[in-house]
């Protein structure tokens, strides 16, 4: 399980996050809602470890183990996946290679044995099928020339394959159609586990109609200012989130 | 006994002077062929009156030659190299200089823009002539093998290298030089390559000169009507090296590929100046070049396309991507065209930059560490002019070159 205490966070001076907490329970799936400007990607990439976040409070414990002192690539070796809002174009770095490169640093930092060609060949089409992901998109370069609804469904296939304890989904809806995103959540929702936790950073309730969270939680200005069930969604789609910046107002 | 080489004046007021221990001896040596003794004898009233190239010249404004010979004492004499692949068609210099067409192309020298600066090395060169490679391929020939020629320099020398190429009508020749050596020593090769209607030229060179080593190669190559030259160089070595390709296109439907990837650290310096005359029509020229700089290193890209106005539909294409990898590492970029056509198809495009903060994170975000990141991302970087090398076995062999450099380079 994941627990958040009292995260603290700045860039470049400015206080994002002003002591968020959160407890998220294995096999649990959360989302958090807000408006703009509420530190909602700021928390997927202070979980993920993104330089320039400067953590100034508090802890976040994955099972147990505090992963804000860890680099970025240690935090994945220990089951954090951030399903990026904006999945990162990287020309000339092949797919497969770029997937069998991961895999392997994750299991080998995990004590597993490293997966050889052919062991990560037929993990790759097995997972693609399963998805429903073409292999051609396998061989182009990491998300150069992708669509949007590809980059997405090529967010899913790596949280599938790196097998994460928590991950993080942040604005995963965003620039994506109807039809995308149906196949994006049914790839998530295919992922859901008794071990695994989901943080799903949505600023509409849109996603949530397919991927359906256990709790939601309202963060804006830089904390968690409301929690409740799945209602709680649909009430923010109906009122606006004009009654939480009022308060950050006052 | 040793020899003062004076630098001239015109672009270095102060009298700042080169010893060079034998070199008037070396050039006074009466045992050589007397037609050898007289090019000796006339390069070396020309280096004496103009010196050695300086920063004062345009040309040779990021690379400074003297600096590196007032550091290190030199004695001139020939350099070790081998020759495989076709034992018949290569042979040492001196046992071919009964060839007419040698001491003919001898004396040829690139003709264009910038001349003096870099004429100088050459006229260094042919004071130094000492032995070399002939390679004459018969028309219509084709040399499925490569031809390979390896130079071992030695700690103390200065020497220059010739390699005179000449591949006659619809022929076609690939030649590897490989450069490897140990300790402080100068290499100031010159390679002249003609290439004759419908022939064609893949030629290789992988610079892995001792560290502590000075490597200047002159290369000029011309090429007759629908003639192909296409040339890849991977520079790994040396402390200094000016790695400088002319290239003539004298006939129509002419073709040049001119490639390199140089990967510089510590305090290496590496420069690639190229230059492509365009003078006659419908030709295709085509440059890619990749600098990764690391340490305090410097890298050097000057790319010229000179298109002269009888070369109507020249295709000039020019392209050089650097990636900086410290705070410390330089990359001095200068690309040139210069069209007197009115009818052509001319591009270029420099970039230089360092590694891409977004693509570290992404990667790292799925569990791959720093330096592979890095790895695979500078890999990446440097993978379409791999690409473009079309013997499979070069490609593997400098992919390999690349894969050591990366090991010993990017650490965590």
């Amino acid at each position: 399980m994941i627990e958040i205490k009292n995260l603290s966070a700045e860039i470049d001076g400015n206080e994002i996050l002003k002591g968020l907490s959160l407890s998220i329970g294995d096999g649990e799936v959360h989302a958090i809602m807000g408006p703009n400007g509420a530190g909602k990607s700021t928390l997927s990439y202070v979980l993920s470890g993104r330089d320039g976040y400067e953590v100034t409070g508090g802890t976040a414990e994955l099972d147990g183990e505090n992963i804000l002192e860890m680099e970025p690539d240690e935090r994945a070796a220990a089951g954090v996946f951030l399903a990026f809002q904006y999945p990162v174009e990287i020309p000339g770095v092949q797919m497969t290679t770029f997937l069998k490169t991961a895999i392997n640093s994750v299991r080998k930092a995990r004590g597993e044995a490293e997966l050889d060609a052919l062991g990560f060949l037929k993990l790759m089409k097995k997972t693609c099928k399963e998805l429903g992901i073409s292999e051609d998109m396998m061989k182009r370069a990491v998300n150069v020339g992708f669509s949007g609804g590809e980059k997405k469904r090529n967010e899913v296939l790596q949280m599938a394959m790196l097998e994460p304890k928590f991950a993080v989904l942040d604005e995963t809806d965003s620039g994506l159609d109807i039809d995308a995103l149906k196949i994006v959540a049914d790839g998530v929702n295919a992922l859901r586990a008794k071990n695994r936790s989901f943080l799903v950073i949505t600023h509409y309730q849109r996603l949530l109609d397919y991927i359906k969270p256990d709790y939601v939680h309202v963060l804006a200005g830089g904390k968690i200012v409301k929690s409740g069930g799945p209602e709680l969604a649909l009430e923010l789609e109906e009122k606006g989130y004009a009654e939480f910046s009022k308060n950050e107002a006052a | 006994m040793s020899a003062v080489i004076k630098l001239s004046n015109r672009y270095r007021p102060e009298t700042s002077a080169l010893a060079l221990a034998g070199w008037e001896a070396f050039i006074a040596d009466t045992t050589a062929p007397s037609w050898v003794q007289a090019l000796r004898k006339r390069s070396g009233e020309k280096v004496r009156m103009m010196g050695l190239p300086t920063p004062k010249l345009e040309r040779f404004k990021y690379t400074n030659i003297p600096a590196y010979l007032k550091m290190n004492s030199l004695a001139f004499s020939r350099v070790d190299m081998t020759i495989g692949g076709h034992k018949d068609y290569a042979s040492d210099l001196l046992m071919s200089f009964d060839q007419d067409f040698v001491q003919e192309m001898l004396e040829v020298a690139p003709a264009g823009e910038g001349k003096y600066g870099d004429l100088m090395l050459w006229d260094f060169a042919n004071s130094l002539i000492a032995n070399g490679v002939v390679i004459d391929v018969p028309q219509n020939t084709m040399m499925d093998m490569p031809i390979n020629i390896g130079y071992e320099g030695e700690g103390g020398h200065a020497y220059a290298p010739r390699q005179i190429i000449r591949v006659g009508n619809k022929a076609q020749v690939t030649i590897i030089e490989h450069h490897t050596g140990g300790g402080a020593y100068w290499h100031n090769g010159v390679t002249q390559i003609h290439i004759a209607k419908g022939a064609k030229v893949i030629h290789y060179r992988l610079q892995e000169s001792s560290h502590e080593s000075l490597h200047t190669q002159n290369t000029h190559v011309e090429i007759e009507q629908g003639g192909t030259y296409e040339t890849f160089t991977l520079t790994l070595g040396a402390k200094t090296s000016r790695n400088q390709i002319h290239v003539d296109l004298l006939g129509s439907n002419a073709e040049v590929f001119v490639n390199g990837i140089n990967l510089l650290k510590n305090k290496q310096l590496g420069d690639a100046t190229i230059t492509v005359e365009h003078k006659a029509p419908h030709c295709v020229s085509k440059q890619n070049y990749r600098n990764v700089v690391a340490g305090q290193a410097v890298g050097v890209f000057q790319g010229k396309v000179h298109v002269h106005q009888i070369a109507q539909k020249t295709d000039g294409y020019q392209f050089a991507k650097s990636l900086l990898l410290s705070p410390l590492a330089t990359m001095n970029t200068k690309p040139e065209l210069e069209i007197y056509a009115d009818d052509v198809k001319c591009s270029h495009g420099t970039t230089s930059g360092q590694m891409d903060a977004d693509a570290l994170f992404y990667m790292r975000a799925r569990g791959i560490s720093q330096s592979d990141s890095e790895r695979l991302l500078i890999e990446a970087f440097i993978a379409e002019v791999i690409e473009e090398i079309s013997n499979d076995d070069m490609k593997e062999r400098v992919a390999l070159c690349v894969n050591d450099w990366l090991s010993k380079q990017v650490v965590a």
